[in-house]
């Protein structure tokens, strides 16, 4: 099974243009900052938001093809919706949430209360059957609302920020479940979410979302070790620059250069990690090729290393001691020096 | 917590107040007054109130299915779609709240009077609408209706369409959305919408007099019934049981609405 979603559309300032393709087996995760269009996108699939032009296929259900004039209404498309906030309806007991969907294509009501008092026993919540939705946890109701859906035996499974209504202090114990939960569904799954974290832990591949444009996909570690944007390489905590190699040198878009040590040319992406940016308010010794003149700019501690944003030709953020920082009184400021080492600097092609 | 620059209160303030106080109170106090409590139980039993308490419910009742009918669906279409002209129509609703009754019984009798093209279609089907019992529901329902619809309305956009896309995502039709999920989450609006519709009509004169008439037991209802006992035939002691009668079920309206439609204004 696989979904194939070509999007283009306008919502508000957000103009979103993607195509994204799902296969069954493996969850995917949509990451991306706020605003860039993933929850637009999850409810376009499912048919609740409008395209200008695009084509939502699933397992070879044409769900919207706007060239076609295809479109099926919600109510047809076999797709299982996670709310954010669960959307348990609060006139109804939990059982008969979790029936609804079965009662709702047509299923006897006695078939589909005992379906139903499967998957509560199933998600642990069978003791919560005849309550309402109010008298369940966060984690709870995030557990009915995920049985809700997968009693219907969707074709795809979609969920929108899956964690975000549960407080903090449940969400490690809820990841783990959850990612039990989703490997039982052997259908499409993609969820979306702005946190990095959340996307590691639950899903094998990401995409990742960026003012409704796809900027990079692939497993999570090979985006966050190369990023090809700021906010991922922020998200991953690293320096991103961005320029063109010829030799050993990459000449970065302000015009700077540094030595690098790769096989790549012409245009291409460098990190560097924060740890390896070395501060000195003099000169150093010997002589590094890479000495880059800044302004600290901020100092964010954070544990036994702390964070100095710098400002120089190009935005850079060092992570030193804290030993080291007070030695260099780097919280009054000032002019130092960062070096980094050419074997420090990953370089890929754009 | 009051903050201490309004915990003492403007004295030029308190009397105009207190005057607002006693405006109400007085006239309430007087009907309590002139209450013949001896006779009380006798003349609530008496035929003639019985009947007017009989056709006032009747007619009441038959208003609020009327608005039921006619105005959830309005509501609903008033806050759920975007409707052209919905503005028009909203303030349309809400004009029987302003219109002084009386004109709203003389348009009444201009559409649905017996010699009006439509009136002369209804009387064809054997309905007469002027001077008849089901004219005064129609004139107590014109008058309710928007209490209902603007109530309903409300509740309906307190709640946005959210849940409505809950269920289509799990596969429910729309007219399945709309009984299992819209109406039941509205229910206490609607409840709410219908009480004040009811007690609306119930205290219905002006346009019920002039749409339908007083005749007893067919158009001559409790308010009907309480004015020309006071002023006819002189029987103030008759008036002021009727009155205290409908004093009794506004003050249980109140009660029951007290949370829900008061709590709102809170």
């Amino acid at each position: 099974m696989t979904l194939h979603a070509r999007v283009q559309t306008q919502l508000g300032s957000l103009h979103l243009d993607c195509d994204v393709s799902v296969d069954s087996n493996v969850t995917v995760a949509v990451l991306g900052p706020n605003g860039a269009g993933k929850t637009t996108l999850l409810r376009v699939i499912a048919g609740l938001a409008p395209v200008a032009t695009g084509r939502v296929e699933v397992d070879g259900v044409v769900f919207e093809d706007t060239e076609s004039r295809a479109w099926l209404a919600p109510e047809a498309r076999r797709v299982g919706f996670v709310f954010q906030d669960h959307g348990l309806f609060p006139h109804l007991s939990v059982l008969d949430n979790v029936a609804f969907g079965l009662r709702a294509r047509g299923m006897n009501r006695d078939t589909a209360a005992t379906k139903a008092h499967e998957w509560l026993e199933r998600v642990d919540l069978g003791r919560y059957a005849n309550s309402r939705p109010s008298a369940l946890s966060g984690g709870q109701s995030q557990r009915a609302a995920l049985a809700r859906v997968l009693v219907t035996d969707p074709q795809a499974l979609l969920l929108d920020e899956p964690l975000a209504a549960v407080d903090a202090s449940g969400r490690l114990e809820l990841r783990r479940a959850l990612r039990e939960h989703l490997a039982t569904f052997s259908g499409v799954r993609l969820l979306v979410t702005h946190d990095p974290l959340e996307a590691a832990s639950l899903a094998e591949r990401v995409i990742v979302l960026e003012e409704g444009h796809v900027t990079q996909e692939g497993l999570f570690s090979e985006v966050s070790a190369r990023p090809r944007s700021a906010w991922i390489a922020r998200m991953a905590g690293l320096n991103l620059l961005r320029g063109a190699v010829s030799g050993d040198q990459i000449r970065l878009e302000d015009g700077s250069s540094l030595t690098v040590a790769t096989d790549v040319a012409g245009p291409a992406l460098a990190t560097i990690q924060p740890r390896a940016v070395a501060l000195y308010r003099q000169a150093p010794e010997g002589s590094p090729r890479n000495v880059v003149r800044c302004k600290v700019a901020g100092v964010d501690p954070e544990g036994d290393r702390w964070r100095i944003r710098l400002d120089g030709p190009f935005p850079l953020v060092a992570e030193v001691t804290p030993a080291a920082a007070a030695e260099l009184r780097l919280a009054d400021g000032g002019e130092v020096l960062a070096v980094v080492k050419a074997t420090e600097i990953d370089v890929y092609s754009m | 917590m009051t903050r201490g620059v309004t915990r003492r209160p403007l004295i030029g303030l308190v009397i105009p107040a207190a005057v607002a106080v006693l405006f109400i109170a007085l006239p309430l106090v007087g009907l309590l007054a002139h209450v013949d409590w001896s006779n009380l139980p006798s003349e609530l039993v008496s035929t003639d109130v019985l009947t007017a308490l009989r056709l006032s419910l009747e007619c009441s009742a038959i208003a609020v299915v009327i608005a039921l009918v006619i105005g959830v669906p309005l509501a609903y279409l008033l806050a759920r779609t975007s409707l052209p002209g919905r503005r028009v129509f909203r303030g349309l609703v809400t004009l029987p709240l302003v219109l002084p009754p009386v004109v709203g019984g003389i348009a009444l009798q201009t559409a649905f009077g017996t010699t009006t093209p439509i009136g002369t279609v209804l009387q064809h089907l054997g309905i007469v609408l002027p001077f008849s019992t089901a004219g005064a529901a129609i004139a107590e329902a014109f008058v309710g209706f928007p209490f209902l619809v603007i109530t309903v309305e409300a509740g309906l956009r307190q709640r946005d369409d959210h849940l409505e896309e809950v269920a289509a995502t799990l596969g429910a039709r729309p007219w399945r959305r709309f009984w299992q999920v819209t109406m039941p989450l509205a229910a206490p609006s609607i409840a709410a919408g219908a009480a004040l519709c009811w007690a609306r009509a119930l205290g219905e004169f002006g346009a019920t007099i002039t749409f339908a008439g007083s005749f007893p037991g067919t158009t001559e209802t409790l308010p009907i019934a309480a004015y020309s006992s006071f002023e006819g035939s002189g029987q103030v002691g008759e008036a002021i049981t009727l009155s205290l009668l409908l004093l009794a079920i506004s003050i249980l309206v109140l009660v029951v609405l007290r949370d829900r439609w008061l709590g709102a204004l809170r």
